[in-house]
């Protein structure tokens, strides 16, 4: 896994500040992101813990966690650390109480008693809350994944954590199935399945396990995706004899046509955070490029110019959007800003990474990556962290889709 | 002056009320006007939309109608296939009970969402050229299958020649 380093730190500052410039489209420059994202060493050796199999799991999957972070370099004892947790795992092993302080300055970040009914998920708790107290952002180890599994031809949904574990197969239809989105309450998704014959649009309630039609126009009803707030879902029709783009209110099954492109298809809509504006794919200039459009409908405005083929675009929490853009003969993971301008490519080894997804942190990227024919789901840091792979079962992995919260 | 420019602002707004734009070319929000907007003659109209799913009865078997190819990223029919189309409408003509349902396929290479979508563009294309030999419209379903079910398993420039098609799938 090549790749290239990239300085960041100007641009960085540019990005999060949001700051208007004259640089668009056409002109924006590419930039490689960089190897390896700077640390703050943190020691987990004042954690007890009593010497049982669910106590042994917590620290393995906790360490693991921290490292998958991003923020922190896992530290033994003995090694000066800028984060000390200490704490006491109670028999056996689904308790903990933690602390996290700073050893120079004396700084408490975290004071906490955490409980959870696998070693697992209090792993993923505890590793949520460090990055938090400490970092000031989201964790993501408590994150579940959707994405659709092929397993000897056969293909449906599945869900696992941002570790790859618990791996839990949702649908049981084996039939042609693709792009899962998340409810912002994180409590059902959406997906397009063939299982019914024709390509329509579902929604799975997780706590009861029902599933529901939600668009089964005749023809293609595709790339569902919900609005921030949950009360609309943009995808991709061809009731009218062409694949367009809608937007139906889910409340009333209203639907809104945006896009009127009898020779063009549109596909793969993502609603910007505030819910304003819509990205996605169509091929009007002849090959699939990226579009931004008032989710009411209105001026048509293109973002996408390097690359033979944009596609798979995600509007991201921070406002930036990345997609995937077939260069020098690869489909390689890309950001754009809106606001700036600014391009900066994530990927660059011999690999096709498509489906890109931001996770809520709008630091890390899940996106499925094929090398030799065999596709995986990998987690992606435009930070410069090497990415590191989901699935390791056999079969293809992709369409990854991370839950909110 | 004024009166000219009122003038052109009215013959404007028939232009996008035409183009079935104009309200939505209004709501055009500040912040993503900067780029290069599409002209109101990007936005046609000339839908064809598709009948209401119908029950399919029995899928009818023992059939050998040769799948429409196509180029690569393409959706056009080619000269060169238009007679497979002509064959499948000579038989919807002579078994008017028939209903077809078109299958559009694509090769493996690609986005799987965009691939969606263009493998129902080739199923549409099909479907346009057969209303356009006289087969009413209602006799007609599409779906895609994308990249998912392959004719030829193999990653080559003639198994993804293959793959790239529309079938015909007759049912009673």
């Amino acid at each position: 896994m090549q790749i290239k380093r990239l300085v960041l730190s100007g641009l960085w500052v540019v990005c999060l500040a949001g700051v208007p410039s004259a640089v668009h489209g056409r002109e924006a420059h590419v930039r490689i992101v960089g190897d390896g994202a700077a640390k703050t060493r943190l020691s987990l050796a004042g954690v007890q813990h009593p010497d049982t199999p669910e106590a042994r799991l917590f620290m393995q999957v906790l360490t693991r966690n921290i490292q998958r972070s991003g923020w922190f370099e896992a530290v033994g004892a003995g090694t000066a650390a800028g984060v000390e947790v200490s704490g006491t795992v109670a028999d056996p092993g689904l308790r903990v109480e933690i602390a996290a302080r700073n050893p120079v300055t004396g700084q408490r970040y975290l004071n906490r008693t955490f409980q959870a009914e696998s070693p697992r998920r209090l792993a993923h708790q505890v590793c949520d809350a460090i990055v938090e107290a400490v970092k000031g952002v989201p964790g993501i180890a408590g994150l579940r994944v959707a994405m659709v599994g092929s397993r000897n031809g056969s293909r449906d949904l599945y869900l696992c954590d941002m570790d790859g574990g618990d791996l839990v197969q949702l649908t049981h239809d084996g039939h042609p199935c693709l792009s899962p989105d998340w409810f912002p309450d994180g409590k059902s998704l959406v997906y397009m399945s063939l299982h019914r014959g024709f390509p329509d649009i579902y929604r799975i309630d997780l706590a009861t396990m029902r599933r529901s039609v939600v668009s089964a126009h005749p023809g293609l009803n595709a790339a569902p995706s919900i609005s921030p707030d949950g009360r609309d879902m943009a995808l991709a029709l061809s009731k009218d004899g062409n694949p367009e783009l809608y937007v139906m209110q889910l409340r009333s099954g209203r639907l809104e046509r945006l896009t009127r492109t009898q020779h063009a298809a549109e596909a793969s809509p993502s609603w910007s955070p505030d819910g304003r504006h819509l990205v996605y794919v169509s091929d009007s200039s002849g090959a699939p490029q990226l579009y931004i459009i008032p989710a009411s409908g209105g001026g048509v405005r293109r973002i996408s110019y390097r690359g033979n083929e944009n596609v798979s675009p995600h509007w991201g929490p921070d406002g930036r959007i990345v997609y995937s853009s077939r260069r020098q003969g690869h489909y390689r993971v890309c950001i754009y800003h809106p606001e700036t301008g600014e391009d900066l490519q994530v990927t660059q080894d011999a690999a096709d990474y498509e489906n890109p997804r931001w996770l809520p942190n709008a630091r890390h990227i899940l996106a499925d990556r094929t090398e030799r024919y065999k596709t995986d789901v990998y987690l992606l840091d435009t930070r410069g962290d090497a990415p590191v792979r989901l699935t390791t079962a056999a079969g293809d992995w992709y369409s990854p889709a991370a839950s909110p919260r | 002056m004024k009166q000219v420019a009122r003038v052109a602002g009215f013959s404007m707004c028939c232009v996008l009320l035409l183009s079935g734009g104009c309200r939505r070319f209004g709501t055009q929000k500040a912040g993503f006007d900067d780029g290069e907007m599409l002209g109101p003659h990007q936005f046609e109209d000339f839908d064809m939309p598709l009948g209401a799913r119908t029950e399919f009865g029995q899928q009818v078997m023992g059939l050998d109608f040769a799948p429409v190819q196509f180029s690569y990223d393409r959706f056009q029919v080619a000269d060169a296939e238009r007679a497979k189309i002509e064959a499948a409408a000579a038989y919807l003509r002579v078994n008017p009970a028939l209903t077809l349902v078109i299958e559009g396929h694509c090769d493996e290479r690609g986005s799987r969402e965009y691939n969606m979508a263009l493998g129902e563009r080739r199923a549409l294309a099909v479907r346009a050229y057969l209303i356009g030999l006289g087969i009413p419209s209602e006799r007609i379903q599409t779906v895609s299958y994308g990249i998912d079910k392959p004719a030829d398993p193999g990653r080559n420039e003639q198994a993804w020649a293959r793959n790239r098609r529309a079938e015909f799938v007759f049912y009673k």
